[in-house]
Formats: structure tokens, sequence, C-alpha cells
């Protein structure tokens, strides 16, 4: 499977790419995107399985390349890791079709957790 | 209407932990040491505003070799391979954890900014009318660390009127 991680900052990529490998899932393929913009590009031209996004982003925010996406018509698999989770957060990630909703700091455990079903 | 703010030393003391347990102490040796000292000296530090149903600043500071030291942890690196664009987005991403964690400990409507870093200590910086509400200061393997919340004095001021 094609994973394309979406994050601003360069270490947090670092250690979501880190925390896939320790979670045992570290043999699928891994694109980068280092914004939303980005996010959104690569995700049209490399049609990955899934995606694992930051929410806080310049640009274009996490959500609004999920909103954008999903306007094009792409149903890809979509999920935030955040910082940030308020209610108001999730309740319109999962209004846009979000999958699920990863809180930073994050552990190999909650990765394996929510990537299991999806990856197998 | 002033904002109570639900977020004390307790609150920011846990984030930190988490933050510790995650990413800078995984095996659980070398845990953050408070000394409840708000006056220790920084070399560097990182922010982010938070505007809206709060307004105010959640700092990260600490010594040069400590934040060295987490973007080792961060980047899995050995020390003396720490760039300084390592340390620089290392301490960006802690400002943003800890800052994304206590905003959602806040009442709904609050923006969260994107990290600012800068490479000289806290005492550089300049928050105009903030004060300091609450702040978890320590020691890391014997160097100064500090998360510190200041709040925009303008809901302060109201309360007051």
């Amino acid at each position: 499977m094609k994973i394309l991680i979406a994050d601003d900052s360069r270490v947090m990529r670092q250690i979501v790419v880190r925390t896939l490998r320790q979670a045992g899932f570290g043999d699928h393929d891994l694109v980068e995107a280092a914004d939303g913009q980005e996010a959104f590009d690569k995700t049209t031209a490399e049609k990955p399985d899934l995606v694992i996004s930051d929410w806080n982003m310049p640009g274009m925010t996490g959500i609004e390349v999920l909103r954008q996406l999903r306007a094009a018509g792409n149903d890809v698999k979509f999920g935030f890791v955040t910082s940030e989770c308020t209610p108001e957060m999730k309740t319109a990630a999962e209004a846009s079709g979000s999958a699920f909703f990863i809180v930073k700091p994050f552990t190999a455990e909650r990765f394996d957790e929510v990537f299991a079903p999806i990856l197998g | 209407m002033s904002v109570e703010v639900e977020v004390d030393e307790n609150d920011l003391a846990e984030m930190v932990e988490q933050v510790w347990e995650a990413y800078l102490d995984p095996e659980g040796v070398s845990p953050l040491m408070q000394t409840y000292d708000e006056n220790q000296p920084s070399e560097v530090h990182s922010s982010v505003s938070i505007t809206g149903s709060w307004s105010g600043h959640i700092v990260y500071s600490s010594s040069r070799a400590a934040a060295q030291r987490a973007a080792a942890a961060f980047l899995a690196m050995e020390l003396e391979e720490v760039s300084e664009e390592d340390i620089s987005d290392t301490l960006g991403e802690l400002a943003n954890i800890v800052g994304g964690n206590v905003k959602a400990m806040l009442p709904p409507g609050a923006q969260l900014s994107l990290p600012q870093v800068v490479l000289a200590p806290e005492s550089s910086a300049r928050y105009p009318n903030t004060e300091r509400i609450s702040g978890v200061y320590g020691l890391w393997e014997g160097e100064p660390v500090s998360i510190s919340m200041w709040q925009s004095s303008t809901d302060t001021k109201e309360e007051g009127a």
C-alpha cells in the first residue's frame, strides 16, 4: 500500500514514519507532503491508499485538503494526526469523511490500534 | 467577558509528561524533574499563539543542550549529528504539541497559530499585555526546560472594569 504523510513539520513527518515502522507498517510505500497544497496535489497524482495528515498547516489546512479531495470525487482513506483535538474538530473531520483522529503525542500502540484494521 | 481558564499547572505537567513518554524519554529513564523555578535561564525558545475563546501564548524554552537532546530524540539521531534546522524544527513541534493540547482544553472557538521559533533566550521575547498564568519548570538531565502559559490581559482588564 502507498501511504501519504502530510505535515508541515519535518520532524513530525519523521516521527510518523518511525512510529509506522515501530508499529509494524514500515514495509508500505511512504510518500511525504510538506503542506496542504502538496498533500492535495500528491494525493491526486500519486493515488495513495491512505493519507495521514496534520490539521494545522500553512496555506491549506488538513480539513481543507480533505474537503477538496472529496469535492473532486476522491474517496481516499484519510485521517488526522494532530496536537489539537476539540469536539468541533472531530465533528468536522467525521462530517467530511475522516477515517481516524490521532492526537499528538502518540505511541506505536495507538498507531497499531488505528492502522491495523486499515493496513492489515 | 473574561474566560475562566481551566488549564492549570497539573494539566500542563501532564501534557509535558506525555511528550516525554512518547518522544523524549520513551524508556522512562530521564523524566523532566520539576524545579518550580519560573526564573530558570533559557537559551532558545518557541511559542504558539492562541486566539478566540482564550487569548495568549504557550512558550517552550530550554537551554541549547536540552534542545539539541530533544532534536536527537525526535529524529532518532546522535547528538553530534543534530543540525541547527533540526533544533529549530523540534522546538517548533514541541510548542505546537503542547499548544494543541492546551487548545483542546479551552472553550470552543480557539484558534492555534503556527509555531514561532527563536534561537535566543525566552527573556529576549516580549509578549505585550500578557501575564504568565501557569508553567512547568524543570531540569532534564540537568538542563533547564520550561513550558509556560501567558494570558493576554484584555480578558483580565475587562474583568476588573
